[in-house]
């Protein structure tokens, strides 16, 4: 390998250092570590952190493999300076910290979790190629890769997706049992790419669903189990513009998505030089950025393994509070749901037309036409972990939530057009622009925790805390005490609050604390 | 260009591949410049072959190969050439590669990319002495028998030569060294022994070989005005951090550690110096008054002028700070006998 192959340079380590105290040993050998790679190669397996290599691997791939030159994943160390644009004032900020393209890194971040990635975007903006490379990356030949890529087509059966029985043993075979399956050699992967999967028919969507759901392939009663494996699905619109709908269960699996940002003409030479160099990324990924399987497994452990604060976890739930609840929905206090709404089949207009009373401007729920399911919630927990271990922390930061939440909430959370916030001139740019609209919601609800001073004053987190500490051993009195306590909480915001998302979910805890004190007591009685 | 024969032939025999080499390396670093990789190709590269032929031209080919890569990334990264950042790079090379032909043909690669490595590291260390390292480098050449035992060597050499970070690490070095190599990098004389040179070394940082003097003393200063070169833009202050010191100034902090061989200054963060902060500053028996330290019956006079700013100490080296000056007072404390 030459040594000045530019497709073939990795980052130095450490990619993003860190500022907090390190231990302080000095090694002599660094007198002779310097600008003069003495022995470039360092494919030592367990040689780097794998956070480190994640970043290695995520600069080599924006340096030299997609020319990707957005930074839409901003961190910011001090203020960052912004300027404001055109007519429209647009804002231009200059992140102050290592920040990220989310068209990258959110791949990234989904290869190292093994969960499932959808890009979007027109075609030829590098959405195939970026899902090539992380089979690359998993150690895969590429050639192997591209054969073993589903190529979503009208026409395409299940037998075309799964596999096909051999012909010899349908005319020989007595019984099931004996027809033997020839299995498409993509199940078997660790990376599974699915090109243009709106293309697929409905039916063969079915058969999808199941490998991308349940990770196990079936066919003429023969059952096919894949490995844990990242999923990548490529989509030229996801909206409507495929020859098939998406069944919304087969969407619900997937756990992010991701847009291809245009290209930047500016970066027209770094193309010419692949013309002349006649250069394929995929075709020379470094051997120090490709992944054992016992890596993938390490970095999965280690990530689940980094911290999620509390005070991080209590933001997080104060926003997903906020968008189930629908206050006409039900007549029952549990049933007062959006999912309420969309089982009935009611049309959606009916239902915001009986909204009364509540502020729907500043009502973060009147935003959405629906809330967000449990998997959603954990997807977003799994990849906040994962940015934060990309980023060399151990805990999950505020800012991570922040900019994970609106690639995973993506397809999750649908926008109500209607709603009055949309409405208002500077929100309408918010009805086209997705990511946008979800980090402002997280905002919006974030100043909203702040006004309330949940940080402070959160009664139902005290009685949480309380009842967390075990009812072992727990007195008559307490129990009472307790009980009294819960009812006051809720005297006292029946008095004149009005009822939003996080009161409602907070309310539905309160009653799920009195009742489990009330058996409790209940029990304590009869002893 | 005017090369010696020998060069110019090894170039021209592999003609395509080293302008292969040259453009590829253009492309990863835009500023490499033909003037200046010319330059070094002259003035270090040819020296350095020349000299390999007259003792193994069957290595000519092998360490031409090797310094044409060198030269490349050190001129892509204008760490050598006309308007070099650090031209002790080329110097050293220079004069280390014509001292030591023998080792550079036993290992090209290693070699001319450690040299390189090390002279880098001296030449941007504040306190590193390139210029020390250098001379010092071409004595051991023929004291070496090896480019790994001449490498190992040259760890303690650099600590001599102003990386006072490396001394823990240097006395490690010597043990593996035979014992005439050890002393040669250390700069003891013959007559010594490697251990009883090493635990001297090893029991006081101000302590060098030869020297006797072991009592309170003024042993140097370190850091200076930004403005002079150095780092701090005002008056520092120092903090005991275990066996080195913690240096703030201006919302900066750095480790200082320092012993006879120099001083240098390592990037700190300000959570190492809250956690010193609140530390006692000096034993109770040391005395810093009226521009004096007295300490175990022994004084010393202070040359400091102002208000002493800060004062910190070990078991071994008071370090001192004033309201007037940026630069910080090392005194050793002497070693109780």
């Amino acid at each position: 390998m030459p040594i000045f192959d530019i497709f073939q340079r990795v980052s130095a380590a450490p990619t993003n250092p860190q500022p907090q105290a390190r231990a302080r040993v000095f090694d002599v050998a660094d007198l002779y570590r310097g600008p003069v790679a003495e022995a470039p190669d360092q494919t030592a397996e367990g040689a780097l952190p794998l956070d480190e290599k994640l970043r290695q691997a995520y600069f080599w791939i924006v340096n030299t493999a997609i020319i990707s030159p957005h930074y839409d994943i901003e961190y910011h160390e001090p203020p960052p300076q912004s300027f404001v644009l055109g007519d429209s004032r647009s804002r231009l900020t200059l992140p102050s910290a290592q920040s990220y393209s989310s068209f990258v890194l959110m791949p990234l971040l989904t290869f190292a979790t093994r969960r499932k990635c959808l890009f979007t975007g027109g075609p030829g903006r590098g959405k195939t190629a970026s899902a090539l490379l992380m089979g690359v990356l998993a150690g895969y030949p590429v050639r192997e890769v591209r054969r073993a890529m589903v190529h979503g087509h009208p026409q395409m059966t299940i037998a075309d997706l799964l596999g096909n029985p051999l012909p010899a043993d349908l005319v020989a075979a007595q019984n099931m049992d004996a027809i033997r399956i020839a299995w498409r050699r993509w199940l078997s992967l660790r990376v599974k790419i699915v090109d243009e999967y709106n293309r697929i028919p409905t039916r063969t969507q079915s058969a999808l669903l199941t490998v991308m759901g349940d990770n196990y392939a079936e066919l003429l009663d023969h059952i096919h189990e894949c490995p844990e494996a990242a999923w990548f699905l490529t989509a030229n619109d996801d909206l409507g513009g495929g020859t098939y709908p998406v069944i919304e269960a087969l969407r619900d699996r997937i756990d992010v998505v991701v847009q291809a940002l245009a290209f930047n003409s500016r970066f027209l030479e770094d193309l010419l030089t692949r013309i002349e160099e006649n250069i394929r990324p995929e075709e020379v990924v470094p051997r120090q950025i490709v992944f054992s399987e016992a890596e993938l497994d390490r970095a999965q452990q280690e990530i689940r393994a980094v911290e999620l604060p509390a005070p991080v976890r209590r933001r997080l739930e104060f926003f997903t509070s906020q968008f189930e609840f629908c206050e006409s929905a039900g007549e029952q206090f549990e049933y007062k749901t959006k999912d309420t709404v969309r089982l009935a089949g009611v049309e959606w207009h009916t239902i915001t037309a009986q909204e009364t009373g509540r502020d729907r401007l500043k009502d973060l729920g009147c935003q959405t036409r629906n809330g967000f399911s449990v998997r959603v919630l954990m997807t977003l927990i799994l990849y906040a972990k994962a940015i934060a271990y990309f980023r060399g922390n151990s805990t999950v930061e505020l800012e991570d939530l922040r900019q994970i939440l609106p690639f995973v909430l993506h397809d999750k959370l649908t926008a109500d057009p209607d709603a009055p916030f949309f409405e208002q001139q500077d929100n309408a740019v918010y009805r086209t622009d997705r990511v946008g609209w979800l980090r402002k919601l997280w905002d919006l609800s974030c100043a909203d925790y702040d006004r309330l001073n949940l940080d402070k004053d959160d009664p139902v987190g005290e009685l949480s805390e309380e009842f967390q500490r075990g009812l072992e051993g727990l007195t008559e009195s307490e129990v009472n005490r307790r009980i009294t306590r819960i009812e006051r909480v809720i005297a006292e915001w029946a008095k004149g609050r009005k009822l939003y998302g996080h009161l409602y979910d907070d309310l539905l805890k309160l009653k799920y604390l009195h009742q489990r004190y009330t058996n409790y007591l209940r029990w304590l009685k009869t002893q | 260009m005017i090369v010696s024969e020998t060069l110019a032939a090894v170039l021209r025999s592999g003609r395509e591949t080293f302008n292969s080499q040259f453009a590829q390396a253009r492309r990863q670093y835009p500023a490499l410049d033909v003037v200046s990789f010319s330059a070094f190709l002259v003035a270090v590269v040819d020296p350095l072959v020349r000299a390999v032929a007259q003792m193994r031209p069957e290595q000519v080919a092998e360490v031409t190969m090797h310094a044409y890569e060198t030269g490349l990334t050190l001129a892509g990264q204008r760490l050598v050439g006309s308007g070099a950042r650090y031209p002790e790079i080329s110097d050293g090379l220079c004069r280390i590669g014509v001292a030591a032909p023998t080792l550079f043909a036993e290992a090209p690669g290693v070699m001319l990319a450690s040299v390189s490595n090390a002279l880098h590291t001296l030449a941007s260390t504040p306190g590193g002495r390139a210029a020390e390292w250098i001379e010092e480098m071409v004595r051991l050449a023929n004291v070496a028998t090896g480019s790994a035992e001449f490498l190992r060597a040259g760890q303690i050499v650099a600590w001599r030569s102003g990386l006072a970070h490396y001394r823990t690490g240097a006395l490690s070095v010597g043990d593996t060294l035979p014992e005439k190599v050890a002393l040669a990098a250390i700069g003891a004389n013959n007559g010594a022994t490697w251990t009883g040179v090493r635990d001297r070394l090893a029991a006081d940082p101000w302590h060098t070989p030869g020297n006797v003097a072991s009592s309170l003393r003024i042993v140097g200063r370190a850091g200076a005005f930004r403005g002079y070169g150095g780092l701090f833009t005002e008056p520092p202050q120092v903090a005991p951090y275990g066996d080195d010191f913690m240096v703030r100034s201006a919302g900066e902090y750095w480790l200082l550690t320092a012993n006879a061989f120099g001083a240098t200054f390592h990037r700190a963060a300000e959570a190492e110096w809250r956690s010193v902060s609140g530390q006692p500053p000096v034993p109770p028996s040391l005395k810093i008054q009226r521009g004096k330290v007295t300490w175990q019956n022994a004084s010393v006079d202070l040359p400091l002028r102002g208000e002493i700013s800060s004062a910190a100490a070990n078991a071994t080296t008071l370090a001192l700070s004033s309201t007037t000056s940026h630069s910080i007072w090392l005194i050793a404390l002497g070693v109780a006998k």
